[in-house]
């Protein structure tokens, strides 16, 4: 002790940091990067590489030459992206449009905006919509590479249920089973494989007060309600509540995308708003839209009234 | 199910290391230097001059106002000088100081340990007794006791809530005093029952304190059994959360109501007072002893088991002299703080000298405290999920930065009550509460130049 | 194909003259009536709106201006000086007295050197912050804090922080004496003090109000209080109150003996030009005072 340190109160502070959380939602991922990296082997590895990479190198070039600010690679929010972005592209991308996802991503949408904390919409979901817009045959190009394990077992080859189910109507799903979307065995984006997965994921951030259940509990049941008064109605036309909720990066969208702390209301209140309106878009693109899936254009049309939400949506205060 | 307050707060580890430590009496040092300003309001004028002889106990300086405490002497001997001297933050503030002779008290002290039940009737009679003995609040704040305990015309006191919650971390001073003293603590209690019209009485205290809910729930039923006036007295386990000892927070906990925005307690018919205050309105009342004397903590993560300790200090010793006397600073203490981690002040000179309020020295080493370097906020919310008071951290600290006091304002920012939630739970290190304290005082000042 | 174009221009030439109809009118009704002088004034202010004038704006001093003419005495723009003044009161039509420049002067020498930090502050980056808390990081409880919040309130980057002193350093080409880091100081340390002839200046450049002992100890460059300023000043430009000498500006002649005479070479004298050292001159390391004159040489042109 040479000189007495002064500072203001409070004098203790939490171990949580930026980087830690950043870190909480890369592990709360992995069961999902696993599972995919299983099934779909050596491509998924080179999409999930090329994104990381990527985003990092990016996000450390743009704020060193570009911005010419302290460097932000440390804090782990380019990995997040990265890994979100791979897990939102078909297995089988090639590496060049995963690193156009990439620039568009960080470059785009996250530092234009002033980097971390600054960006209006998700930078992975951007990155993808970008995608999808501009390279829409490799973006839809469902083919399974062969993985470590299981390779070619899919119960509906060459193209993802909802997808299916846009061409040739509810009878074309018949063949699917439940269990096949709840563990493994649908195709579609890397993160979309299994359920399972990424429930285990939602649980790790819940139980690490990561992120709260509202935005993706809202959702889900927004979804279920949706989805279930028309499959009530007539179910021969619409398909059901629990296919809805397991197919078409629904669970990847609203457990890892919608929960981004950045681009989602602060309040719970809001929070619920939030995810109500992100599930009634998707379900209004998903029956009556062009695309099969609509959660990234309904995450990302959320994320633009999220300023307004914050605006509207405040806290509960003390004796008010 | 146990209680506590509705909106926020945050889960620190307690860090109650000396909580077995008994309450040791300090040596009185040779020398004391005795501030005059040790309560909220404005400081007291000195009514001593160089070369005068004073007692422990005399007066040796008076209120200058309505919110003002007398400050009596803490030793006997011959007054030095009356000046400044810099004290704990290294401001200039005038100081007595006393050269030590003996330990001579004034008259009319019982200084016996014989434990007196019989409440007086008069009421008066007590509040003129705890303004006289300079009794101020001993929680934090240091506002004198009287003031609070003569509820304004109009105004009626339900419940008398004793704080014994010590929800900051490392603090055990007053878990110890409810171990040692329980029985003195239920009878200022019942005395300021008895000055508030009878209302009934709860003692909070967090659960994780079990010796010392033992003792006073022991101390409130013999009491009740033996003596008269003890009725309306409960003890109430509360979950430990902090900021739990917060005024408006143990409102909350214990009668489920919630103070208006600039309002105080007793609007909701509520008057707070620590358990300590409680200890000093019994000597003042029953042993006419002033409040000279109060427990202290020394501890610190960094601190053997040997040298954590719980001090009866007097007020007016040097703080080097306790932190000598108490085996030395930690090589590896980086600050010093006095009071708790979460809103205690660091010490910018050891030289500075007891007061009134003084409840620890406590080492923090350089890993537990310094700050990270400040990032940008990720809007996690984590600052508007912490705050006690309902308050949005992020968003008051983007206005004010801005000076933008009118939406300052219309968030709130004026019942911020600087517990520190929001920059504790910050993980981008925004120092929000050192720009939030700053604002929430030009905010207040607007709004009290409007009326 | 024609049909669409036609109705296209059409309509689209109908709804513009409809709405232009339309703001026509509302402009028309709702139109202030405001004095035209308060535009003609405005336009010759420096539109900087610092606030220097202790109005909200540009637009709100012209308005002061206008509703205070024909007496412009309380009506100062610092950024214009007397020659925006001149042009204000020309347009008004009336006279105006011509005010002394001034700029804006940081009263403390209590560099690393000077002032040893006693402790390490961890807190927020701003003095005011620092202020609230306690005394600051050296032993002297009234000096310059060093957290920069006069350069952050300096619109026109005329204060920057010298990383070696750790104190500020005011551009007088750029200072317009608006007196914005006057108000952002917590500890007053920034006076807005007249330029000066030639802008030469002599003042105390310290506001420690201890006693000299105590200053001392905290701060070799300290004003201790002494008072043999106030002696040997021949004008009786220098008070001590409080153990701290300061020197009034109208009064003060330049002579610069109280430069001379101060003990500890808390009083500068900035800008005046340089005196050849003659060989058999007393050797610098005697007078430290002279450093600071020295320092401040090269910015006169």
């Amino acid at each position: 002790m040479e000189k007495l340190l002064v500072s203001p109160s409070p004098h203790l502070h939490t171990k949580t940091s930026t980087k830690s959380l950043m870190r909480d939602v890369v592990i709360a991922m992995m069961p999902a990067v696993i599972v995919s990296v299983l099934f779909y082997g050596w491509s998924e590895l080179l999409v999930l590489g090329v994104s990381v990479a990527s985003c990092v190198l990016l996000e450390y070039l743009i704020t060193k030459y570009l911005l010419k600010k302290p460097c932000t690679v440390c804090d782990m929010s380019a990995v997040v992206t990265g890994v979100l972005l791979a897990l939102n592209l078909p297995a089988t991308t090639p590496w060049w449009v995963v690193f156009i996802g990439a620039v568009v991503a960080i470059g785009v949408a996250k530092m234009t905006f002033g980097g971390l904390g600054q960006n209006l919409f998700n930078p992975a979901i951007v990155g993808r919509v970008f995608l999808l817009i501009s390279f829409p045959t490799y973006m839809t190009d469902w083919t399974r590479p062969q993985g470590f394990i299981g390779g070619g077992i899919d119960a509906l080859s060459g193209a993802t249920p909802l997808g299916a189910v846009k061409e040739g109507g509810i009878a074309a799903i018949e063949c699917l089973d439940y269990s096949d979307m709840l563990f493994y065995n649908i195709g579609g984006s890397a993160g979309e494989l299994s359920a399972i997965a990424l429930l285990i994921g939602f649980a790790y951030l819940l139980v690490r007060r990561v992120i709260k259940p509202y935005i993706t509990c809202s959702i889900i049941a927004t979804v279920a309600i949706f989805s279930g008064i028309f499959w009530a109605i007539n179910p021969a036309e619409y398909t059901d509540p629990v296919f809805n909720i397991l197919t078409g990066g629904l669970l990847l969208g609203a457990i890892f995308m919608a929960t981004d702390y950045v681009t989602s209301p602060m309040s719970n209140v809001g929070g619920i708003i939030f995810g109500v309106g992100i599930g009634i878009i998707t379900m209004l693109i998903r029956y009556f839209g062009a695309y099969p899936e609509g959660m990234s254009f309904a995450i990302l049309i959320m994320n633009s009234v999220v300023p307004l939400i914050n605006k509207w949506c405040h806290t509960k205060k003390y004796g008010r | 199910m146990m209680k506590t307050f509705s909106i926020g707060g945050i889960h620190p580890s307690d860090s109650k290391i000396s909580k077995d430590c008994k309450i040791e009496v300090l040596p009185v040092p040779s020398k004391v230097f005795i501030s005059v300003a040790q309560h909220l309001g404005a400081p007291a004028t000195p009514i001593v001059k160089a070369g005068d002889t004073v007692k422990v106990g005399q007066v040796i300086a008076e209120p200058a106002g309505f919110i003002s405490a007398y400050v009596h002497s803490s030793v006997s001997g011959t007054v030095k000088s009356v000046g400044p001297r810099k004290d704990l933050a290294g401001n200039n503030m005038t100081h007595i100081e006393i050269d030590v002779e003996g330990d001579e008290w004034v008259e009319g002290v019982d200084l016996s340990d014989t434990l007196i039940t019989a409440i007086p009737e008069d009421n008066k009679a007590i509040l003129e007794k705890i303004k006289m003995c300079g009794v101020v609040g001993l929680g934090g704040a240091t506002f004198p006791a009287h003031v609070k305990l003569c509820p304004p015309p109009g105004k009626v006191a339900d419940c008398l809530i004793l704080n014994g919650a010590e929800c900051e971390p490392y603090l055990t001073s007053d878990n110890r005093i409810m171990i040692e003293r329980s029985k003195e603590i239920v009878v200022g209690a019942a005395i300021m029952k008895q000055v508030l019209g009878g209302c009934k009485t709860v003692i909070g205290i967090e659960e994780n304190k079990p010796e010392a809910l033992a003792a006073m729930t022991a101390a409130v039923a013999q009491l009740q059994k033996t003596a008269k006036g003890y009725d309306g007295i409960s003890v109430m386990t509360l979950k430990k959360k902090y900021p739990q000892g917060g005024e408006k927070q143990l409102i909350d906990a214990v009668m489920g109501r919630q103070v208006k925005s600039m309002g105080l307690p007793i609007d909701v018919g509520a008057v707070v007072q620590n358990v300590a205050t409680s200890l000093a309105v019994y000597e003042a009342v029953q042993k006419n002893i002033p409040l000279i004397t109060n427990v202290m903590t020394i501890t610190g993560d960094c601190l053997p088991m040997e040298k954590q300790h719980n001090y009866k200090f007097r007020i007016g010793m040097p703080l080097s002299y306790i932190a000598e006397v108490a085996g030395g600073v930690p090589e590896q203490a980086a600050k010093i703080i006095s009071g708790g981690p979460m809103m205690g002040k660091a010490i910018a000179n050891m030289e500075a000298t007891t007061v009134k309020g003084s409840s620890s020295l406590l080492y923090l080493t350089a890993e537990q405290t310094v700050r990270g370097v400040e990032s940008a906020c990720i809007r996690c919310g984590k600052c508007a999920e912490a705050c006690p008071m309902g308050l949005e951290p992020f968003l008051l600290q983007k206005y004010a930065r801005h000076n933008m006091t009118d939406e300052l304002e219309e968030n709130a920012v004026q019942d911020c009550i600087e517990c520190g939630c929001c920059l504790y739970s910050c993980p981008a290190n925004i120092p929000l509460l050192d720009i939030i304290r700053i604002a929430k005082g030009d905010v207040i000042r607007i709004i009290r130049t409007r009326k | 194909m024609t049909q669409t174009i036609i109705w296209t221009i059409a309509i689209l030439t109908i709804l513009g003259a409809l709405l232009a109809v339309v703001l026509y009118i509302v402009a028309e009704k709702f139109k202030v009536e405001e004095d035209p002088r308060i535009d003609e004034v405005e336009k010759v202010l420096p539109g900087a709106n610092c606030g220097g004038c202790g109005q909200a704006g540009c637009r709100a001093f012209a308005q002061f201006c206008v509703e205070s003419s024909p007496n412009l005495d309380k009506c100062f723009c610092p950024v214009g000086g007397n020659d925006g003044m001149q042009k204000v009161a020309a347009v008004l039509g009336v006279e105006v007295a011509v005010k002394e420049p001034q700029v804006a002067v940081v009263r403390c020498n209590g560099t690393c050197e000077n002032r040893p930090r006693i402790n390490e502050y961890g807190g927020y980056q701003s003095c005011r912050v620092k202020a609230a808390l306690y005394s600051g990081d050296t032993g002297c409880s009234f000096g310059c804090l060093g957290c920069g919040d006069c350069v952050a309130a300096c619109q026109f980057g005329a204060i920057s922080m010298d990383p070696a002193t750790g104190l500020p350093v005011v551009d007088e080409e750029k200072c317009t004496a608006c007196g914005a880091c006057v108000k952002a100081c917590p500890k007053a340390v920034i006076e807005l003090r007249n330029k000066g002839r030639r802008n030469m200046r002599v003042f105390v450049s310290c506001v420690n109000k201890d006693k000299g002992a105590v200053a001392r100890k905290a701060c070799k460059a300290a004003c201790i209080g002494c008072g043999k300023c106030a002696k040997v000043c021949p004008f009786e430009a220098i008070t001590v109150e409080n153990n701290l000498a300061y020197i009034d500006f109208a009064k003060c002649k330049l002579c610069k003996k109280c430069v001379a005479e101060c003990p500890t070479g808390a009083i500068h004298a900035v800008n005046f030009p340089v005196v050849k050292p003659k060989p058999e001159a007393v050797p610098a390391a005697q007078k430290p005072e002279a450093a600071p004159v020295a320092e401040n040489k090269p910015k006169e042109e």
